[in-house]
């Protein structure tokens, strides 16, 4: 019984309807990347499985219950939210925002107790964040501060963490660097991860399971090797690629691409992911 | 171990700071509390001051403080308090640095009900102006109702943004209407409404002491719980839903209560606007942004400022005075723009 | 506040598209609108007066007819101060908001109209009965006093002048010269004096005070048209303005002269009148696209048409008493806006 599954949900917003019976489950203890265009939905099935969005039909299964159904305390325990952008408040450092996790644990004026302190702690530690704690975090680069929000979710202490482009806006080496973190919470925590990524290398190289979108449907689900093929890339993206392996995962990765004949619909998009 | 020792000292005495700038806080209230007892057209020497407060003051000196003075010292404090928290609350629900009560059409809808109020009875002395905070507090109360009510949509709730936004086109709209009123009125009610309208403290009676004290008693510590569910709220909504907070929920008893407050503030004090803009800001500036404490540094500085307001508009001009709501104004804008133009983000 | 970046992304997402038949046709119909609106203006009033009359009024002065000096020395110094005005305050809105980007930018906001209606208090109090020559003098000092200190505090920070900081900047500031203005007039004891020139509208608008205005409005404008093509590129982002070839510091500060001298002169007639400034720009960019060659003279004509029908409803709702005019554009202005929130989350 994975811990996690999507039954037949119809997802939108106002009228425009994003999602329409759509399946999936999530396998417990691995990471999944959902992976399409702009505009196929990708960010929307990230929203519904945690219950940013509401379904109008079908359901998010949480343990075998109705994600909408749980109280948001019960669920907030089992399951963290990384948001694409994430606003910055004033005045905060480092560690009281991590400190901020510990939200779903706490009662009336939410002083700190010991186990909570011990979580913050550790997810500093793991996050690599000791020497910032006590900056503000206004005062960070990109980089820094996605650990920061990564580490907030750490210390929520959950057994799922969803994170919705974690590494849009950082350069190379950082976003490298977020990914063999994720990576290691992984293997060594045996955190499961729900991810929307772009950079489909990224994703074959670190995900256990690619979920591949297009136009509200999922296209093909399965391991990288499954998924990574030059026939499904261009049935997922319209782009002809030459593939290749990665030297350090051995998984499959494009080497580079170009666009094949039917791709003008890419020019009059949708509504981005 | 020896190094995270040494941290969580060091967070230790972060925190201790935090609290020793609220107590300092509080100890300026306490002496703007005794020099603004002494401010006034008589003017009562320290001893005397004393002499009167511990009982053994003449019958003149008794009746200046303890039904002139006192009052409306202990109101501008409550006043005071209740408007920073309510501009406190409203910042963080609507993550909106710029929202103040009078966003919420607190202040012109009370204003309108005051000005409706004078326009149907045009001699004050003839009715009781023991009603007039009664009636604010009604007319602040439905504006804000309007304007949930017309921000609301459907399927998605309140968006912070198009609460402001309704919320500043009501307020213009009430504006007008007050305009159309009040050209009618004589030019004595005429310029009792527009202090009113400027905030002067007028309302210092203890019945007004009382009638806004339980107001404070039951949401000063209903904020104080919250202050968990602010700090989630700043983080965006999607980091808030993350952490477990219902948001909807929070959101409308949060603003119910910043109304509760600033509508109950408002009807004693008339319409002072800029503190619940300012006072947060500035608890933010000394104390970071962490609720637990910008709460209590707001509600602090908002009683101080206009305290401190409310003493300087007695002592100006005697032995006429300049309304409060004025000379916070004059002091809190420059003192922002300052802060403005000296914040880094 | 994601609510200020908004419109660049709508620009994205529309496209630039402008709508120059759609543009002209508003142009041409706007101006015969406006003609139209002004005539109807001038013959309705206290006394009835046939269109016929109004004519020749205006054509073929007699001053010994009493219609005709009603008609010269009243009605008709009105109608254009009430266009000019509602001109003015479109039209500056229109800059600020092309300018600042962003969707809520108005003069009232920005301190411009509380640094005018400052300096009147000023006048009233300190100086009674000084000549309209010099309170229009005093009312741009006033708007540049206002936007001085906004855009003084906003850029001085580090950073810069991010629409967020303008925003806060204004709102401090107009408190401020709303609360000295307040403390003037209890002070002195002319609030009501200012609420009736405030709220008094046009109606005390004398040939010899419009031909004044009319020239600094009229200069005004025609700058604005000429500086147009360059606020279209500055709505789209400072740094595309600047990869453009946009020299922005130039075009801001021409922009922000012009935007001072309108708002000044409109505040020195009417007082602060909301709304229009910031509806009648939303509602031109809704039609014609988001070029701003476009925008500013159609925002002219429909600001001043807005004004004038506003002036016109001002005298018909409750004769003989005049009904203040800016409450009656908050009554169309509110709905409006309203609507505006409600549709798009954002008023774009």
């Amino acid at each position: 019984m994975p811990s996690l599954a999507i039954d037949q949900v119809k997802v939108g917003y106002s009228n425009l309807i994003i999602l329409d019976d759509l399946s999936v489950e999530i396998p417990e203890q691995k990471i999944t990347t959902i992976v399409g265009a702009n505009g196929c939905g990708k960010s929307t099935l990230l929203k519904a499985i945690a219950r940013i969005l509401k379904t109008q039909k079908g359901a998010v299964y949480l343990d075998g219950k109705a994600i909408q159904l749980l109280p948001t305390k019960e669920v907030a325990k089992k399951m963290a939210i990384l948001p694409q952008s994430s606003q910055v408040p004033t005045g905060l450092t480092v560690y009281e925002l991590i400190s901020y996790g510990r939200f779903p644990y706490q009662t009336g004026m939410g002083t700190l107790k010991v186990d909570d302190l011990k979580h913050i702690d550790w997810a500093i530690e793991a996050t690599g964040l000791n020497p910032l704690k006590d900056r503000p975090v206004e005062a960070l680069s990109g980089g820094q501060r996605q650990r920061v929000w990564i580490a907030m979710a750490l210390a929520q202490d959950t057994e799922i963490l969803i994170l919705d482009e974690p590494t849009t806006y950082l350069d190379l080496a950082h976003q490298l660097d977020i990914l063999l973190l994720l990576q290691k919470l992984n293997k060594e925590q045996k955190r499961t991860i729900i991810m929307v990524l772009h950079d489909l290398n990224h994703a074959s190289r670190v995900s256990h399971n690619l979920v591949a979108m297009r136009d509200g449907a999922i296209i093909e689900e399965g391991t990288p090797e499954q998924v990574m093929t030059q026939s499904n890339l261009k049935a997922i993206f319209d782009i002809e690629a030459t593939m290749s392996t990665c030297p350090f995962s051995n998984n499959p990765i494009y080497l580079s691409y170009t666009l094949s004949q039917s791709t003008k619909h890419m020019v009059q998009n949708k509504k981005s992911g | 171990m020896i190094d995270k020792q040494f941290i969580s000292s060091y967070q230790q005495n972060k925190k201790k700071r935090k609290v020793y700038t609220i107590l300092i806080i509080i100890l300026l209230i306490f002496i703007s509390f005794m020099i603004s007892m002494n401010t006034g057209y008589i003017r009562l020497s320290p001893l005397q001051l004393l002499e009167t407060l511990i009982g053994m003051g003449t019958e003149q000196q008794n009746l200046i403080l303890f039904e002139f003075r006192l009052p409306r010292i202990v109101i501008s404090v409550l006043v005071g308090m209740g408007l920073a928290l309510a501009g406190c609350v409203l910042q963080g629900v609507s993550g909106n640095p710029l929202a103040d009560p009078g966003i919420l059409g607190i202040n012109s809808g009370a204003g309108l009900a005051v000005v409706l109020f004078i326009s149907f009875f045009p001699s004050t002395s003839d009715v009781p102006v023991m009603f007039l905070p009664v009636l604010a507090f009604i007319g602040a109360g439905v504006t804000a109702i309007i304007i949930y009510a017309l921000s609301y949509k459907r399927g998605e709730g309140i968006s912070p943004t198009r609460l402001m936004l309704t919320g500043v086109a009501i307020a213009a709209g009430i504006s007008a209407a007050m305009i159309i009123l009040t050209l009618r009125l004589t030019p004595d009610n005429y310029q009792f409404v527009a202090v009113w309208l400027a905030g002067s403290i007028w309302g210092s009676n203890w019945m007004f002491v009382l009638s806004l004290l339980p107001w404070l008693l039951i949401l000063i510590p209903y904020i104080f719980i919250k202050a968990r569910v602010l700090n989630t709220l700043n983080l965006g909504e999607v980091t808030a839903t993350g952490l477990g907070v219902n948001i909807e929920k929070e959101r409308l008893f949060l603003l119910a209560a910043a109304v509760a407050l600033a509508g109950s503030s408002v009807s004693v004090s008339g319409g002072i606007g800029f503190i619940g803009l300012i006072a947060p800001h500035l608890a933010r500036q000394l104390v970071g942004g962490k609720h637990q404490f910008v709460i209590p540094a707001a509600a602090a500085l908002g009683a101080l400022l206009l305290l401190v307001a409310d003493t300087i508009g007695r002592w100006f001009i005697q032995p006429s005075e300049i309304p409060a709501g004025i000379v916070v104004a004059v002091i809190g804008a420059p003192y922002f723009l300052y802060l403005l133009a000296k914040s880094k983000a | 506040m994601s609510a200020y970046v908004e419109p660049s992304l709508e620009v994205k997402k529309k496209g630039l598209k402008s709508r120059p038949v759609i543009a002209t046709i508003i142009l041409i119909g706007g101006i015969i609108g406006l003609l139209l609106a002004i005539g109807i203006s001038v013959s309705i009033g206290a006394a009835e007066i046939d269109v016929r009359t109004v004519w020749s009024a205006v054509f073929q002065y007699d001053s010994t007819l009493v219609p005709h000096q009603i008609i010269q020395e009243t009605r008709l110094p009105r109608v254009i101060g009430a266009a000019l005005v509602g001109s003015s305050l479109a039209v500056s809105g229109s800059i600020m908001q092309g300018m600042t980007r962003n969707p809520l930018a108005d003069p009232g906001l920005l301190g411009l109209n509380a640094g005018a209606a400052f300096m009147l208090a000023i006048c009233f109090a300190f100086f009674p009965g000084l000549p309209y020559i010099y309170i229009i003098l005093f009312a741009f000092v006033g708007a540049a006093l206002g936007a001085g200190l906004v855009f003084g505090v906003g850029s001085l920070a580090k950073g810069g002048l991010t629409p967020m900081r303008l925003v806060l900047a204004g709102a401090a500031v107009t408190a401020l010269l709303v609360a000295l203005s307040e403390g003037i007039a209890i002070y002195y004891r002319i609030n009501q004096d200012l609420a009736f020139w405030n709220a008094g509208g046009v109606s005390g608008a004398r040939w010899e005070n419009i031909k004044i205005m009319a020239s600094w409005v009229i200069l005004a404008i025609l700058a604005a048209i000429v500086l147009s093509k360059s606020i279209t590129l500055l709505s789209l982002g400072e740094e595309i303005a600047v990869g453009l070839g946009q020299k922005t510091g130039v075009i801001k500060l021409f922009g922000t002269i012009i935007i001072l001298i309108l708002a000044g002169s409109a505040v020195s007639v009417v007082g602060a009148v909301g709304f229009v400034g910031l509806v009648i720009p939303h509602i031109t960019r809704f039609l014609v696209g988001y070029d701003y060659r476009w925008i500013i003279p159609c925002s002219a004509v429909l600001g001043g048409g807005l004004v004038v029908l506003a002036d016109l409803a001002a005298r018909m709702v409750n004769p003989p008493q005049e009904t203040p005019i800016g409450a009656l554009i908050a009554v169309i202005g509110v709905p409006f806006f309203l609507y505006l929130t409600r549709k798009g989350g954002q008023p774009l």
